[in-house]
């Protein structure tokens, strides 16, 4: 733990006992998206399926790039992850998930993913709302993860005929803005 | 419909077993089978078994998240 940094975010009025809860609950939330969304792409299949694979796997990598970046913040505030995986899982900051009941639906499989990005937007609005001007490192981490996961939002929204995302693909390279956490 | 008071909603926390019940503008929603309110806890934040109108307003979502769940009574005003 690092003590100075616990006790600077506590001076600021934060509650970092609860903070840490909700680090873990999107630790959670994204180790078990990642998990989620390699069976969502491998069944994104056929030619309606084949054109959302390369960016399910965008997300998907960035949502384990989420994990990685999160998990040493947690420890630094003198949190831990759970010993039982199962527990981690039950505890996630949002719903699995889950493959749709027709696996072949394409259109199902999008609802799912966005809803999963929604949840995580939320989330990290959240986190943000709580650290901003208080705990810098924790909201500067929030803000790069959110960065990503409205992106990832706005890629599935525009397939699923909500508008246009305003983005492109990724072109080579994963997590632009939370890269820097995992160096 | 079931009219609740503030008490009566106090003993659907989502404890032990019991159902979580939260209010909001009036409304009581059962929301014990959603993934975010196990325990009777949501987001680490909220507890079940309150009036939750007020910590809404601040919510990163709105009150359409709650057409997802049953209304199962109105809550008494100021009781």
């Amino acid at each position: 733990m690092a003590k100075v940094t616990r006790e600077m975010v506590e001076n600021s009025g934060v509650n970092v006992d609860q903070l840490v809860e909700l680090l873990v609950k999107n630790a959670a939330a994204e180790l078990t998206t990642y998990y989620y969304y390699t069976l969502l792409r491998f069944n994104l299949i056929g030619l309606e399926g084949e054109g959302i694979k390369e960016i399910a796997e965008t997300a998907r990598i960035e949502d384990r790039n989420h994990f990685e970046a999160i998990v040493p913040r947690i420890y630094e505030l003198g949190g831990k992850l759970p010993d039982d995986m199962k527990v981690f899982h039950d505890m996630s900051a949002c719903p699995p998930a889950s493959l749709p009941e027709d696996p072949t639906d394409v259109m199902a499989i999008l609802k799912v993913l966005v809803e999963a990005e929604r949840c995580a937007v939320r989330g990290y609005t959240h986190i943000c709302n709580l650290t901003a001007g208080k705990d810098h490192r924790t909201y500067d981490l929030a803000q790069a993860i959110l960065n990503e996961e409205i992106e990832h939002e706005s890629w599935f929204s525009e397939f699923l005929g909500e508008g246009p995302s305003g983005h492109f693909l990724r072109r080579g390279e994963t997590s632009p803005f939370v890269s820097k956490f995992l160096k | 419909m079931r009219t609740f008071t503030r008490k009566e909603l106090a003993q659907y926390n989502g404890k032990n077993g019991t159902p979580a019940f939260i209010a909001y503008n009036g409304k009581v929603y059962d929301v014990s089978s959603s993934f975010l309110w196990q325990n009777g806890n949501h987001q680490v934040l909220h507890n079940a078994g309150v009036d939750l109108t007020d910590s809404l307003e601040r919510a990163p979502h709105g009150a359409d998240m709650l057409e997802r769940f049953p209304v199962v009574g109105t809550l008494q005003k100021n009781k």
